[in-house]
């Protein structure tokens, strides 16, 4: 059924409205990056900058704090998105196809942190890395957060819906378990692997609360971390803290840029409804 | 298999909690050694108007939050499904772009925008209305961080009630058509009824992630005006945070206390939505 012309125009304004409403935060956050100081917020109030200077983003770009704030975050992201896939698709494997005994017990006792309130267990988290001694190091951003019980369901389900008639013919042909999770079973999780995967980095990335927490040593400091500090460290610099914080923000945008095939196609790869 | 996993969530997860629990019946003391004191924290906690005032910020904050999402979500969802694949898959993404920068790039970026000569303002006075002091304000305060946190949630919310709407049979629809029924009555009998699971789900995810919202406060306002924007987590945050004594075994059993708070909170809503109609899988 073709659609009537001003149906397709009345789709396309709309479409053009609620874009550029819902993208504006953001343009404005790049374009404020380009003011000067004194541009940035005076009255009279001026939407573009006199002059497009590059100056806030070269200056924020080659602030060594900054600099090694993202790299930092980097590394550490692109670790705990790789092991975090490993350790909760093992589980989700296993408890998608194997049976063992007290299954079920140990799956609720997997699943139940998905309930439990983040604040609950911030504090005596803090002390259990405390006195383990993780203060300050990457380890206390990493491991904590590997186990992820939401990250296990959804893969668990992904894997239920797998066909077994491969895994059966891999059986009978002598393969062993672990053989057939990593040849078979792992080669063919990409999809829920990229939507998992960009979902543990984001949430890496992106994370404050604890960082603030457990991080006190400047060279370890996350970006995040960073950005919030900004205000309290260096005072009101309005452009430079756009810009930077549109440098921060830009990794993840462009990878959602990237995968979002797969991002919006998430919620159906999962099978879940 | 599961070993990793399992070994993980007990060290970081079972642990603490149990761990709080049982620490909230102490007066932890680092230098002395804590002392047992049963309930009483759960007493102080109970009876300190900052804690009961931090609840109701909560509940506002969610109150702003939840049902404001979803009925954008339904829009914008509603509206995607008729546009065409390619034009689909850009607003898709788009919608899901602010779902992505960080509560703390969003925090910083709206705080800027709030400022008295930014943009809000602007957009204000071109309206003739005056600059509104938006995070200094105890009554502006909330509703001003209640907007960043619609912006970076209504991606997700979208894209699952997308799903749940393309589940719906068109043939449904079409019937409706035939006897007369106009987008409204559609609409009200048709879309919602069959949203039910969707909008359970969203309803109680979304109000346990707005009740438990911490990052916009924290790096916005620091609490707010006069506490007008400390959140539950934000308020244990502070009081863990604090140099003063016995600050820590407070913030435990606060933080147990909004536990209980919010499971029966959830637990409520569920009952509530799901009152009538039995559950379709």
């Amino acid at each position: 059924m073709k659609k009537s012309i001003p149906t397709r125009i009345v789709s396309a304004v709309l479409m053009v409205l609620i874009s550029v409403s819902v993208l504006f935060p953001l343009a404005w956050m790049a374009i404020s990056g380009f003011k000067g100081k004194t541009e940035v917020l005076r009255t009279p109030f001026q939407f573009f900058p006199d002059m497009w200077n590059f100056d806030n983003y070269i200056q924020i770009a080659a602030d060594p704090e900054f600099s090694r704030a993202m790299i930092i975050t980097f590394v550490g992201a692109v670790i705990f998105t790789a092991f975090s896939l490993a350790i909760n698709s093992a589980a989700a494997y296993a408890f998608a196809r194997l049976d063992f005994a007290g299954k079920r017990f140990w799956f609720a006792v997997c699943i139940t942190p998905m309930f439990i309130p983040m604040m609950a267990i911030l504090l005596t988290s803090f002390m259990v890395v405390s006195q383990l001694g993780m203060l300050n190091t990457m380890a206390v951003l990493i491991i904590p957060g590997l186990a992820s019980a939401a990250q296990m369901f959804f893969l668990r389900q992904f894997y239920l819906n797998f066909p077994v008639a491969i895994e059966e013919a891999a059986l009978i042909d002598g393969a062993s378990r672990w053989q057939i999770f990593t040849r078979i079973f792992l080669p063919q999780s990409v999809a829920p692997f990229v939507v998992m995967g960009l979902t543990a980095y984001m949430a890496y990335w992106n994370a404050y609360v604890w960082p603030i927490l457990t991080i006190t040593d400047p060279s370890l400091t996350q970006i995040m971390q960073f950005l919030g500090n900004f205000r309290s460290d260096r005072g009101n610099d309005w452009g430079l803290l756009m810009a930077g914080s549109m440098l921060a923000a830009i990794p993840t945008i462009v990878l959602v840029l990237i995968f979002q095939r797969f991002i919006v196609n998430g919620v159906r790869i999962s099978g879940i409804k | 298999m599961i070993a990793p996993m399992v070994i993980l969530l007990g060290i970081f997860v079972f642990w603490p909690l149990g761990n709080s629990v049982y620490l909230s019946l102490f007066k932890i003391n680092f230098y002395q050694g804590s002392q047992f004191v049963g309930l009483q924290f759960y007493q102080y906690v109970l009876t300190e108007p900052r804690f009961w005032k931090s609840l109701w910020v909560g509940l506002y904050y969610a109150i702003l939050t939840v049902p404001a999402g979803l009925i954008i979500a339904l829009l914008l969802a509603s509206f995607i499904k008729t546009l065409s694949k390619t034009a689909a898959a850009f607003m898709k993404t788009t919608v899901y772009v602010p779902a992505v920068v960080s509560t703390v790039v969003a925090s910083v970026l709206f705080t800027f925008m709030y400022q008295d000569q930014g943009v809000v303002n602007w957009f204000l006075s071109l309206l003739n209305s005056g600059p509104i002091a938006w995070l200094n304000d105890p009554e502006t305060a909330l509703p001003a961080i209640a907007v960043p946190g619609l912006w970076l949630g209504f991606g997700i919310t979208t894209l699952i009630m997308l799903a749940g709407l393309l589940d719906i049979p068109d043939s449904y629809y079409e019937s409706a058509d035939l006897d007369g029924a106009g987008y409204f009555k559609q609409t009200w009998y048709i879309t919602i009824p069959l949203l039910k699971n969707v909008f359970l789900y969203l309803i109680v995810t979304g109000f346990s992630l707005s009740f438990q919202m911490i990052d916009l406060p924290l790096v916005m306002t620091k609490g707010g005006p006069v506490d007008a924007t400390t959140t539950p987590n934000l308020y244990m945050f502070q009081t863990f945070t604090d140099m003063t004594p016995y600050a820590t075994s407070f913030s435990l059993t606060a933080a147990l206390l909004l536990f209980v708070v919010l499971g029966l909170i959830s637990l409520g809503i569920f009952r509530l939505v799901n009152s009538d109609k039995a559950v379709d899988a």
